[in-house]
């Protein structure tokens, strides 16, 4: 087997694990994103009042209607990706620093397997074990986007340079200092970089939630999809795709702010 | 609300085993197959842009919003043009492929070293020769990282993909969630997701084999 | 090594009559300005290498002289003037065709990590279409040259090689396909110091053998000295302060810059290039149990062996052991042109 660290740095390849050397400026480039998706919006919507809706499709595509789904979603994304985060840095923290080798590779293993699970089985198997419902949805997101934020975590920490925490423990750090005050900043790119990957996770597996009736934007594709009403469908794709576009893109920008000077 | 039952589960195998087999097979010859065309595209399109800065940040972008998307929206959109079953879910499938891929292929392009390129240049190559007898035997390692991301990315998307009637395990998951409280509703979710785990961790497997295997041996570390 | 040292300083080139293995070069006003730069890199630059000679362009970082170099082979396009090769004009040429008969290594060698040594080797041969057997004969042969065992080293990877081991891979490489023209820029320089001796002393016996044209990048003076032919000294833009034998810049250097490249000890590093031959000697002294030196060493070692010994004259001793002569001081001094009573000058 490669070196997990090696193997998990290039598996990272996915979502940028190296930490964006951009400037924090605020150019015309940087709202490239969230222009586009205004416009996409507006085309949807202009397209959208140029139809003639039957009775079906008017219970759907309504502010009411999709406000409510788009709360659903949204509550889903963010309370998940809070939760991993709580969870998942602290673990990663500790797992990066623990002197046990077995500890590490039975996490890393852990949550390998977890990545290879299927967000969809994760979510129907937890609905017939347990129950379906918002709060399974949202076990099912956590389970899920774990990995990728313990992963960079891990990877954040162990690569601060070696040189750096010679120097540091040597000014007299101790290791909760080196910790605290060298290696977290350091990491933060890395690990900025995992939220940024599981949030939007979360926001593609709360799509799948509408099968264990969880709300969300999902309703909407697979009422579509069900009935047969094709602007249903396309509205609520469409419109969950924008979400995932602009929460990754403000994730990229608070990356690029917290991000310390000189990194 | 329905406890684990160890025997009927055993029991659910022994009887369906053949129809898990063939779903299984199903679900690694749809993620194949899209694999395989998403790299031939995506090495193409990494060797087109590698070199070239504006259309290479493009390119990266768009594979970039292609993979935040969730994969329910997509394969959705796309149904009502390319219907139901094995196309709509290639098309996705390539789709999302190809980040990892393109990703990989121009940052591995793009490390080899100066000093090879210039020695390379030097003895009398031209770039064609350069691009195939020295930049991609030394990407090639990268590359294939992508593509492995790839083939983990596409596994568990595959499985979503049953419900446009996609191939695959998948099939085996919804079913158990349309028979949401009858006594097979479990084995039938446990059975389909336990068997994309598998596929999943054997196809990694696999790909460190494969990796070895292709990566020349003055490039190992 | 050292005779062929002195032989070599002292007819200014490889005899070109024992084995012609190189061509002519030829540079005529060549100049390379950058675009959004005021001065040029190389300005005018005019220079005609003998074939089989080695030409070594010494000086600062910046002062042009690789660029110079990576012109002859169009790595770098010129932005005029022409260089020629063997009377033939280089920007006429397809530049890969050009580059597959010239040997070119450079620093950081760039050896391909993902072939066999001897794949490496290979390399310009095959795209030369020589026949496998051809290829297998050659590798051995130039794995042998630079003192690699071929047994051992063909089958290896670069990663499992030294440095030292690697810049002689990258020599023969560009060798391989014997091109009669050789650019080397700096090829020595990552390099520690004791093994960057030992490359130049194999590097020297090479070119008796194999007397190519060279030109040779270094900004190593002393490096110079040792293995050019002749030497051009050269300052910014590329310009051209002096262009000679190491004998006659150490003798007598045009101007300050050259000078302050030759440093202190211009009159010793003169006497190294010397042979023992080239000066007057005297009787034998009949010294016995005292120190001598060899007939074929240089003066530069006789100056070495007289300080050590204290004596005002120590003999010099034939391949056969026997004294032919002994040497003093005042005669070292008469070679480098001092007019001292007693002794005739140098080549009387």
């Amino acid at each position: 087997m490669m070196s997990t660290v090696t193997s998990d740095t290039q598996l990272m390849a996915t979502r940028t694990v190296v930490p964006p050397a951009r400037r924090r400026v605020f150019t015309l480039k940087r709202f490239t994103t969230p222009i586009v998706v205004v416009v996409i919006l507006a085309v949807l919507l202009w397209w959208v009042s140029s139809l003639e809706l039957d009775s079906i499709e008017q219970r759907t595509l309504n502010w009411d209607y999709i406000t409510l789904r788009i709360g659903e979603h949204l509550s889903l994304t963010v309370v998940a990706s809070a939760l991993v985060a709580v969870l998942a840095i602290p673990l990663g923290v500790a797992t990066a620093k623990s002197p046990s080798k077995v500890f590490r590779a039975i996490v890393l293993a852990l949550a390998n397997i977890g990545q290879a699970t299927p967000a969809v089985g994760v979510v129907i198997l937890l609905a017939i074990l347990w129950q379906t419902g918002y709060t399974t949805a949202l076990v099912a997101l956590v389970i899920y986007a774990f990995l990728p934020v313990l992963r960079n975590t891990m990877i954040g920490i162990d690569q601060v340079d070696a040189n750096v925490r010679e120097s540091a423990r040597g000014m007299g750090m101790t290791p909760a200092q080196v910790l605290m005050r060298i290696e977290l900043p350091l990491a933060v790119p890395v690990i900025l970089a995992g939220l940024r990957t599981a949030l939007v996770f979360c926001v593609g597996v709360a799509t799948i939630a509408t099968f264990i009736n969880a709300g969300g934007l999902g309703d909407m594709i697979v009422n579509g999809l069900k009935l047969q009403r094709y602007p249903v469908l396309v509205v609520g794709a469409v419109l969950v795709a924008c979400i995932a576009l602009l929460i990754d893109w403000v994730a990229g920008f608070i990356e690029d702010i917290v991000t310390p000077r000189g990194l | 609300m329905n406890g684990f039952d160890l025997q009927g589960l055993l029991t659910f195998w022994s009887r369906r085993w053949d129809d898990i087999l063939e779903l299984a097979l199903q679900h690694i010859a749809v993620v194949a197959l899209s694999v395989l065309l998403a790299t031939v595209i995506g090495v193409l399109i990494g060797i087109a842009v590698w070199n070239r800065p504006v259309p290479r940040s493009l390119t990266i972008a768009a594979a970039g919003v292609a993979l935040t998307i969730p994969s329910l929206a997509l394969l959705a959109l796309i149904t009502p043009v390319f219907g139901l079953g094995w196309t709509p879910t290639v098309i996705s499938l390539i789709f999302y492929s190809l980040l990892p891929i393109v990703r990989n292929t121009v940052v591995g392009l793009r490390e080899v070293s100066p000093a090879i390129m210039e020695s390379a240049k030097g003895m009398g190559m031209s770039p064609a020769k350069i691009l195939f007898a020295i930049q991609l035997p030394i990407a090639w390692p990268i590359i294939l990282t992508g593509v492995r991301v790839a083939a983990q990315l596409t596994i568990g998307i595959a499985a979503i993909a049953a419900y446009v009637a996609g191939p695959g395990l998948g099939q085996f998951i919804f079913q158990g969630l349309s028979s949401l409280g009858s006594k097979n509703a479990l084995n039938f979710a446990l059975s389909g997701t336990l068997g994309v785990v598998i596929l999943a961790l054997l196809v990694d497997g696999a790909f460190v084999l494969i990796t070895r295997l292709t990566t020349s041996r003055g490039l190992r570390v | 090594m050292s005779d062929s040292t002195a032989t070599r300083a002292a007819t200014g080139a490889a005899s070109a009559g024992s084995t012609p293995g190189g061509v002519g070069i030829t540079l005529d006003k060549v100049t390379k300005i950058y675009a959004g730069q005021g001065a040029p890199a190389v300005d005018d630059f005019s220079m005609s290498v003998q074939p089989g000679e080695l030409v070594m362009f010494v000086g600062p970082s910046g002062c042009g002289k690789t660029t110079t170099m990576k012109m002859i082979n169009r790595i770098i396009e010129p932005t005029s003037g022409s260089i020629a090769i063997d009377g033939r004009d280089v920007l006429s040429l397809n530049p890969n065709e050009l580059r597959r008969h010239i040997g070119y290594v450079i620093q950081q060698i760039g050896l391909f990590p993902h072939m066999t040594i001897a794949e490496n080797i290979a390399v310009v041969p095959r795209l030369l279409g020589w026949g496998k057997q051809k290829i297998a004969d050659r590798v051995d042969e130039l794995l042998n040259t630079v003192q690699l065992d071929p047994g051992t080293f063909a089958a290896r990877y670069p990663k499992q090689l030294s440095g030292g081991q690697q810049q002689r891979v990258g020599v023969a490489r560009a060798l391989a396909a014997d091109p009669p023209v050789m650019l080397m820029d700096e090829p020595f320089g990552a390099t520690d110091p004791i093994t960057r001796e030992k490359l130049q002393a194999e590097f020297l016996r090479l070119q008796e053998s194999i007397g190519k044209t060279i030109i040779f990048v270094t900004h190593d003076f002393d490096e110079a000295i040792r293995l050019g032919d002749r030497i051009a000294v050269l300052s910014d833009r590329s310009q051209i302060e002096q262009f000679d034998t190491p004998a006659n810049i150490l003798s007598a250097p045009a101007n300050d810059y050259v000078r302050s490249f030759i440093g202190q000890g211009a009159a010793l590093k003169r006497l190294a290039l010397i042979p023992i031959a080239d000066a007057t000697l005297s009787a034998v002294t009949g010294v016995k149990n005292a120190p001598t030196v060899a007939a074929d060493a240089t003066l530069r070692d006789a100056l070495d062996a007289l300080v050590l010994a204290g004596l005002p004259a120590i003999d010099v001793v034939g391949g056969d052991g026997r004294a032919v002569g002994s040497i003093t001081v005042d005669a070292i001094s008469a070679v480098l042109g001092a007019e001292l009573p007693g002794v005739p000058p140098a080549g009387a």
